[in-house]
């Protein structure tokens, strides 16, 4: 089947390449949403901008590390608050934000003294953080304020601290993942190889692509530990700013994300000749698959199938308890772009649910082979969607559970079909083997809540017997 | 019914993240790596693993042969050359879809 031009869209057409309808017989060769390109005019987008890529999703995630948004006070409020990503160290990340609030008169006659002024500022309110991101916005990017100059001059007036500059506002590329890349080529290219590691362990790893949304850090840590392997840095979850600047000392790059990741992992086999092992840490059968690739890297086996069978004894039978209640279940997959891959053999195999409908918004045309390879038939695939399109899916997959972040959450209780967070979580963490019987628990409380069918219900007329049946 | 390279490349395509890599390069070292990798192990050879990149080849490929002999049975009994064929069927299904007739524009994109 050629790709779908939905009854909303008839007005703009273009949307047609970006939306497949998997049918027996057919492969990427075949067909592949473009993606990664220009939202066109006429669809309302549900994609952020590319600065937020850099801060929200990939710094922000730093525990120790100020980041200082040089922009107009929102840019800073947007990617606070909404990236549930905890740390060891008192969630610093999560209760701070900074900003320049940059205003018109700073704006008509230059910022950089005001963010030489806020830097210094920051660095004395919180005399303990000797670590900086500084990221321009939109605004003082097109302004031409001259970060690095300004940098340069704090980082002279203040030998002790080190500053990291992202330059990507957010008209640097079409979405988030521009700002992914930003961030990670320039990280590689400044910062990886200025600090030497202390080497515990002669297993080293570096984990690229896992934020610690709501404690997934913490248990792929755990399960390191007990293999006995070192991870030096985790890109970017519950780490250091400094934890990141050594990662060319691992023996082997672990990744869980898709270009973003890519990005940095074939930089560092291309210059430090790190191999990069891709691996999925949702899912049991997932989560078994991974740990036996590492440990065969360093060949601790034994220690993994160990691992793998006390695991599998604790939490399979819970997981085995949610199946059977979920089994048949038909689950849309709203999200970013990796998660479709992820997720969607992971939910079939371990939990008999089937995924009938996914989104990525700044996903690749490399998510998209990796999930059209994965995914069912008879499912849509659809890159950059807008909000009609989403109402139009829905309708014709009529999925039982939607996956998604909290923009779209709002337009699926209006649909009053139930929605677990995609992006941060109801109640993570969901990677790992304990993480998908938490996944597992969501979808079931979300399926089994009466509340969506009854909020359905008018109550005026012969609606409130109905209630009171319910009741 | 599909051939045994059929089969094997089903499989592959379900599970395996490293054929779809970011660029043509590295897809085309994984798939090479891999394949040999998994050729020693069905043929009962201990596959070289001297090199970083080697001994991640055979991580790779340990778990892949693991599930082809849980998955096909006839592997388990075919002779070495069968085995070499299907792989090198598997292969070159693989290069075709990934590299050779892949529609993602970035494979070798400059900014990429």
């Amino acid at each position: 089947m050629p790709m779908v031009l939905l009854n909303c869209d008839q007005d703009i057409p273009e949307r047609e390449r970006h939306i497949y309808f998997k049918v027996p017989g057919e492969d990427t060769r075949d067909y592949l949403p473009v993606a990664n390109a220009p939202t066109i005019p006429g669809t309302l987008s549900e994609r952020g901008c590319s600065f937020c890529g850099a801060k929200l999703v990939i710094g922000g995630a730093l525990k120790d590390t100020i980041q200082m948004i040089h922009g107009p006070l929102g840019c800073a409020y947007d990617t606070w608050h909404t990236k549930r990503y905890p740390s060891d160290n008192g969630h610093f990340q999560l209760k701070y934000t900074w900003s320049t609030d940059m205003k018109e008169s700073n704006i008509v006659f230059g910022g950089e003294k005001r963010l030489e002024k806020a830097m210094h500022e920051a660095f004395n309110e919180m005399p303990d953080i000797k670590r900086m991101i500084v990221y321009t916005t939109c605004p003082t990017a097109l302004i031409g304020d001259d970060v690095k100059a300004v940098v340069k001059k704090v980082t002279e007036a203040r030998p002790d601290v080190d500053i990291f500059v992202v330059e990507c506002p957010g008209f640097g590329g079409v979405s988030q993942s521009k700002g992914h890349h930003v961030l990670n080529i320039a990280w590689v290219s400044e910062k990886v190889g200025t600090v030497e590691p202390e080497i515990t362990s002669p297993y080293t790893i570096n984990f690229i692509g896992d934020y610690n949304i709501q404690g997934d850090t913490f248990v792929l840590e755990r399960y390191c530990e007990r293999l006995g392997i070192q991870v030096i840095a985790h890109f970017t979850g519950n780490s250091t700013y400094d934890d990141c600047r050594s990662m060319h000392r691992a023996q082997l790059n672990v990744v869980n994300c898709a270009r973003s990741a890519g990005y940095i992992a074939n930089e560092l086999k291309r210059l430090y000749g790190i191999p990069r092992l891709d691996v999925d840490s949702w899912g049991f059968n997932y989560t078994a698959e991974a740990i036996r690739k590492v440990a065969s890297f360093f060949g601790i086996e034994d220690k993994a199938e160990e691992l793998i069978a006390e695991e599998t004894a604790k939490w399979k039978p819970q997981l085995d308890w949610y199946k059977e209640r979920l089994q048949g279940k038909k689950m849309a997959i709203w999200t970013g772009g990796p998660r479709l891959w992820h997720w969607t053999k992971a939910v079939e195999d371990d939990l008999g649910v089937e995924v009938v409908a996914m989104s990525s918004k700044f996903g690749h045309e490399e998510d998209f082979e990796k999930v059209i390879a994965r995914g069912r038939h008879g499912t849509y695939y659809v890159d950059d969607p807008n909000e009609l399109e989403f109402f139009e899916i829905m309708d014709k997959a009529k999925p039982d559970i939607i996956f998604t972040g909290p923009r779209v959450g709002d337009l699926v209780k209006k649909l009053h079909i139930p929605y677990v967070n995609g992006h941060g979580y109801h109640n993570g963490p969901y990677m790992g083997f304990e993480g998908f019987v938490n996944m597992a628990r969501d979808m079931y409380n979300a399926t089994h809540n009466p509340l969506f069918r009854l909020a359905a219900i008018d109550i005026r007329d012969a609606g409130a017997a109905q209630i009171e049946e319910a009741a | 019914m599909g051939t045994r390279a059929d089969e094997l490349f089903d499989y592959v395509q379900e599970r395996c993240l490293w054929q779809f890599h970011s660029r043509t390069w590295d897809r085309e070292q994984n798939i090479a790596g891999i394949i040999a990798k998994a050729q020693d192990l069905l043929a009962g050879r201990e596959p070289a693993a001297e090199t970083p990149a080697e001994r991640c080849f055979v991580a790779d490929a340990k778990v892949m042969v693991a599930d082809f002999r849980s998955r096909f049975p006839w592997i388990r009994e075919a002779p070495e050359a069968e085995i070499s064929e299907a792989l090198n069927g598997l292969r070159d299904r693989l290069v075709d879809l990934t590299i050779a007739r892949s529609r993602n524009h970035e494979l070798t994109h400059t900014l990429y």
